[in-house]
């Protein structure tokens, strides 16, 4: 009988207070549209540093002169990196065709040249595992130790950019999710006290018939679980559609043709994510704003 | 049943209860008298746990109410029927739904409950109205209906503030009539009242009340 009346009482709490309930809901789907966007732009940007770092290649220059065991050594070792994805040996001889199919009037230039200038090269894909740059450069400085190894070559500027862009992305979720979360707790917070406030006299009665702090919060507790809950599923319902409208207008463009997983990525566990901090954001307002109610006497 | 030593509670310096000792035992009447001002409504509010006194102890039921944490007061509260002046009702709830408030409070099995809300609506004559809002009843009915909720379940100790200050005469003998019946069914009274025809009409012991000191206490046994 007591969880039914509870439950009723905060259906009625929700329904005499729509106007006010409604506020609430919009304000907590706001946050969590916010929220919800930069997560999942904070995941696109993740994967889409991922997907690029999976095509990024390194170049290994092998010294010009190094013998035939030296080389297939090279590549031994390589092949045991767990970074490296796939190898391409590139021959001497390979190099030189491919730059002067590359550069048809600099090949004269070459041809000057008595034998082959150019180095044979290893080129490494690289398993988007090795996300940030510190592993990167530590790869490079480790290949570059090995016999029979020049230089080797990547091209670090946009993964740093990447990798940088990335970590703004966390300290501004951090930040502006705070601001959102305090907004939302308070403009929630305000809604059930405006619900305890019209609702003073009953309260005052219930304490007089023997009713326990906790038997009169409840209600309320649970008025702000649902609000906060209603909320996240309608940014739910708001970011699912954004998410649509962009993959829409990308595959429209042509843009990103045939990439898939170029196009934006929603996880399950997002849904979840935004469903139980709208309910943890409305439970905490809730029980805030209700505080009080435990321990006064009267 | 209840026993009060050297009481006093002050407001701003000002004595609303100034060392009041009486006992009262189970099963009395017992009317508290006194002009507005007198310190009754404070009296009853110590009692009942809403004001803690400055000094003096409080014996109710052998526990010192006086003592109590907040948090033991609502167990205290559903020891006793508290009926107040302004009727105290959910104005948009049925008779049935006020009435049953203090058992669900309490957690009362619902068929348990509903058969003991039907039987104190008799009692106070209330049960054809079951359905009805609080809110559209009359001032009379009304009373009755909080009568019937403080009554609801079987307190041992019913204390009532002015239950006729909003009450015409004819309705006044009402109430009395009423509450004179719960008495004689084993209830201890505590009734607070400046209207004199209630007090010769309940036939109780008076206590009478002044600035907050006892003046008369006929029953006074300690
Ligand atoms: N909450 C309060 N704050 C300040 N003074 C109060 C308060 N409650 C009662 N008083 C004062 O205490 C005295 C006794 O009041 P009360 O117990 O209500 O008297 P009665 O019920 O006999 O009319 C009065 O002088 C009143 O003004
Ligand atoms: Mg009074």
């Amino acid at each position: 009988m007591r969880p039914l009346y509870l439950l009723r009482e905060a259906m009625t709490n929700l329904r005499v207070h729509r106007g006010n309930v409604l506020i609430g809901i919009v304000t907590t789907a706001f946050t969590l549209v916010c929220f919800g966007v930069f997560v999942l732009l904070y995941l696109n940007l993740k994967n889409l540093t991922g997907t690029l770092q999976g095509d990024i290649e390194v170049v290994v220059y092998l010294d010009p002169g190094a013998s035939e065991q030296v080389m297939s050594l090279v590549q031994k070792r390589l092949r045991t990196e767990p970074a490296a994805v796939a190898l391409t040996f590139v021959s001497k001889e390979q190099a030189l065709r491919e730059f002067a199919e590359q550069f048809p009037e600099e090949s004269l230039l070459l041809e000057g040249m008595d034998g082959n200038p150019l180095p044979a090269s290893v080129v490494i894909s690289l398993s988007p595992r090795f996300l940030d740059t510190e592993s990167l450069g530590a790869f490079a400085e480790r290949v570059k130790q090995l016999p029979g190894v020049t230089h080797v070559a990547y091209s670090q500027d946009w993964i740093d950019t990447l990798t940088l862009v990335v970590s703004y992305f966390e300290l501004g979720a951090v930040v502006i999710g705070t601001i959102l979360a305090v907004s939302t707790v308070t403009i929630i917070a305000n809604t059930i006290r405006l619900s305890l406030y019209t609702r003073k006299e009953e309260i005052e009665i219930l304490r007089l018939i023997g009713a326990t702090g906790a038997f009169i919060a409840i209600p309320y507790v649970i008025e702000g679980t649902i609000l906060g809950a209603v909320g996240g599923g309608l940014s739910l319902a708001v970011l699912k559609g954004i998410v649509e409208f962009f993959r829409l207008e990308l595959s429209a463009s042509g843009w990103f043709m045939g990439v898939e997983h170029m196009l934006p990525v929603f996880p399950k566990q997002v849904s979840f994510l935004l469903v139980m901090t709208g309910m943890l954001l409305g439970c905490g307002s809730s029980v805030l704003s209700v505080f009080g109610l435990m321990k006064v006497r009267n | 049943m209840i026993q009060l030593f050297h009481v006093s509670k002050f407001y701003d310096r000002c004595a609303a209860l100034d060392d009041v000792s009486f006992r009262i035992d189970k099963g009395e009447c017992v009317i508290l008298t006194g002009p507005s001002g007198a310190g009754k409504t404070t009296l009853l509010k110590v009692i009942f746990g809403a004001e803690i006194p400055d000094t003096g102890q409080i014996l109710v039921q052998n526990r010192n109410v006086a003592r109590l944490r907040g948090r033991a007061i609502p167990y205290l509260r559903r020891t006793m029927g508290i009926v107040l002046q302004n009727f105290q009702l959910l104005p948009k709830k049925t008779v049935y739904e006020n009435v049953v408030l203090p058992l669900v409070i309490q957690g009362v099995k619902r068929r348990e409950a509903r058969k003991r809300v039907v039987d104190v609506l008799t009692a106070v004559g209330m049960d054809h109205k079951q359905t009805i809002r609080t809110g559209v009843l009359s001032a009379g009915e009304q009373q009755r209906i909080c009568i019937a909720r403080a009554i609801v379940n079987s307190p041992i100790l019913l204390l009532a503030d002015e239950p006729t200050g909003n009450l015409d005469a004819a309705l006044t003998v009402e109430i009395v009539e009423l509450l004179k019946r719960i008495h004689a069914q084993g209830t201890t009274i505590l009734l607070a009242t400046h209207n004199q025809r209630v007090v010769e009409q309940m036939s109780g012991r008076v206590i009478h009340l002044q600035a907050g000191h006892v003046v008369i206490d006929e029953g006074a046994t300690s």
